[in-house]
């Protein structure tokens, strides 16, 4: 950190907090609103002064409520830039001064009470999101007794009392009475793992942080018992099972279960826990004089910020997404954005330093070019047609199309910032959006081919490229069998598949259409995908007022991988098929013509045209 | 917030119930023949 702090080509913005992103690869404009710390950085020499006389003590939010600080203060021992700030919500000495001690004896007059935040703001080409993590509260457990027995701390709470630059100096002492314990229980897998009450992913670090611990401890205190409770140990990267061994060499005990009951002895507050070891089957209790949980990491809870600004987003777990899990596991689906570290999900020391290399390369690899690359298949607006209902706008996955309404221009594509996903095409009401390679006649033109001869006989099937369509291809490598009455229709993303195109194969005789693309949290696209369910969920509510079964139009999220889902779905629309009758299409066919019809007379109104050149057209 | 709803899958017919949160696009399988074609069904108009 202290390198960073120093380098000359890196600009540190601490104590700050993003206000806003706009831009697009190449060209983000970031406003950063920095804090005002009222004490001027550049001429403070952490001499301490301040903090020695300052009559203010508050909670030490950077040492989780263990210790206090001053209102004056450095928030901890390796902070960068290494200078005091204030603390203006219990400072004495601002509204109205009524203190001012600090400001009497610094000698370098750093102290500045009327200093006010300032917004600051640049441009850069790339950005990298490394926000963090936050870790599991296990208070609501309440079988753990947090919050309730003194001695019953959390991992990361055991940290600060074991870390040199805090509050115990790497002594460790047990809440209660401040005497080293004697034993200590570490329970694993707190808040991880857990669908009910926690979150149902494994954390990936809480492990070898215990591992960790358990060797330190056994190193520091040779005569303390450790204990650690688990479902199984998961030491599956360098060196982990290496120490793995030695912690249980150097006796620490591992014994595989949870415990389910923790009470405290009201003498010696020491905790009682209730365990099923089910290595051996039978109920065991162990006491110890301290326990440690340790809790699960969970995404940052102020991380829909980012995730807002930049358009990105998040896996069910609610960690950010990356473009790819295998090819871009580094970068986020926005262009020019890239993730490293636990925002992306849990991960150690080593993992996280790895992807931030990897992210800085590739934010490198951006601003070395001084150009890039765009997507081929992007949307183009026909201005004439486009009467800035910002529809588009607001369906962009990627921000990628500035409208405004007021000023009543027409809608703008960045080009750099459009994926070609093509949600917005099949969202404007004014067919005023182009698709490049993907346009509506291509797709129309494809629609009438397929159903030109026998149509009764044929299923039409809309299918996205990165998943679906991929889905297809493997069925095929893999020899799969199923029914050959399938068309498919590419698209690049579900999200492109218009409300028009269905009812087009409808009018033109299918009976069965299926739209097909990425499970939810694939999409190649951010959640443009979300956009063909919503379309299908109206589709099937105006079919059935038109008279038309909705089970003729079936929606269906098949990944690259789910050849056997693909080959299955496709022989029960065959079975669908066949229950389609000649009578049921001859009624879909006139009565969806007769609204094609009114739809084509509105058009012509609106346009001023007459009704005979938009039906040609 | 997330509420009860009933939906019939469009693939198999099977009714079921489960947690929705209005307007907020979920992936939805049925839970008989794991199709995605599960639609929301409406009440009728309340007398």
């Amino acid at each position: 950190m202290m390198d960073v702090g120093r380098h000359p080509r890196i600009k540190l913005l601490t104590y700050s907090e993003v206000e806003d992103i706009t831009g697009y690869i190449g060209n983000f404009h970031v406003k950063v609103r920095r804090k005002a710390r009222y004490v001027n950085e550049d001429d403070c020499t952490a001499c301490g002064d301040c903090e020695k006389v300052c009559p203010v003590t508050s909670v030490d939010e950077h040492q989780l409520g263990l210790a206090v600080r001053k209102a004056v203060y450095i928030p901890f021992a390796q902070s960068v830039p290494s200078s005091y700030l204030i603390d203006m919500k219990t400072c004495l000495g601002n509204n109205p001064i009524a203190c001012g001690k600090c400001m009497d004896v610094c000698e370098k007059h750093c102290i500045d009470y009327d200093m006010q935040d300032e917004i600051v703001e640049f441009d850069v080409g790339a950005v990298v999101v490394a926000t963090g993590m936050h870790v599991f509260d296990p208070t609501d457990l309440e079988e753990y007794g947090y919050g309730k027995f003194p001695n019953v701390l959390t991992s990361m709470e055991f940290e600060i009392l074991t870390g040199p630059g805090y509050v115990s100096e790497g002594h460790l002492v047990r809440p209660s009475d401040l005497k080293v314990p004697k034993s200590i229980g570490f329970i694993q897998c707190v808040g991880s793992r857990d669908l009910k009450r926690g979150k149902p992913y494994c954390s990936n670090i809480c492990c070898m942080n215990t591992v960790k611990d358990t060797l330190f401890l056994r190193e520091h205190y040779p005569d303390i018992e450790a204990k650690v409770f688990y479902m199984d140990i998961r030491a599956f990267g360098k060196g982990f099972e290496d120490l793995y061994r030695r912690s249980k060499e150097i006796g620490v005990q591992y014994i595989r279960g949870i415990p389910g009951d923790i009470r405290q002895d009201p003498e010696t507050n020491n905790l009682i826990l209730t365990v099923e070891n089910t290595t051996t089957g039978e109920v065991e209790e162990h006491e110890v004089e301290c326990l440690v949980l340790s809790v699960g990491v969970t995404p940052r809870i102020d991380s829909d910020h980012i995730q807002k600004l930049l358009t990105m987003s998040t896996t069910g777990d609610g960690f950010y997404m990356e473009q790819h899990p295998k090819l871009k596991p580094i970068d986020s689906p926005t262009g020019g954005v890239f993730l490293a570290g636990c925002a992306e999900f849990p991960k150690d020391v080593k993992d996280s330093v790895t992807q931030a290399s990897g992210a800085a390369a590739r934010a490198e690899t951006i601003l070395s070019a001084g150009k890039i690359k765009i997507e081929a298949i992007t949307c183009r607006i026909d201005e004439a047609a486009c009467s800035s209902c910002v529809i588009c706008s607001k369906v962009c996955p990627y921000g990628a199309i500035g409208a405004d309404t007021k000023a009543k221009t027409p809608a703008e594509v960045v080009e750099a910032a459009c994926k070609g996903c093509g949600t917005c095409a099949a969202e404007c009401p004014f067919e005023a959006i182009a698709m490049r390679h993907f346009s509506d006649d291509q797709i129309d033109a494809m629609v009438d081919a397929y159903l030109a001869v026998s149509p009764t006989e044929k299923v039409i099937v809309f299918a996205c490229n990165w998943c679906s369509y991929a889905g297809a291809d493997l069925a095929g490598l893999s020899r799969l069998q199923y029914p050959a009455s399938s068309r498919v229709i590419r698209t690049m993303c579900s999200g492109r598949v218009s409300e028009e195109f269905i009812l087009r194969a409808f009018r033109r005789g299918a009976p069965v259409v299926l739209v097909s693309g990425c499970h939810f949290a694939d999409c190649h696209y951010i959640d443009a995908n979300r956009w063909a369910q919503k379309r299908v969920e109206k589709l099937w509510d105006k079919l059935e007022k038109l008279g038309i079964r909705p089970e003729r139009l079936q929606l269906e999220w098949i990944s690259a991988a789910e050849a056997q889902k693909w080959a299955k779905t496709m022989r029960d629309m065959e079975e669908l098929r066949k229950t389609v009758t000649k009578k049921e299409i001859e009624h879909t066919v006139k009565v969806l013509n007769e609204e094609e019809e009114k739809r084509l007379r509105k058009k012509a109104k609106r346009e001023k045209k007459p009704a005979a050149a938009i039906a040609s057209k | 917030m997330a509420e009860m709803g009933k939906f019939k899958c469009l693939r198999c017919g099977h009714e079921f119930e489960m947690k929705y949160t209005p307007g907020v696009p979920e992936e939805r399988a049925c839970p008989k023949c794991g199709s995605n074609s599960v639609r929301l069904q409406k009440e009728g108009p309340k007398k």
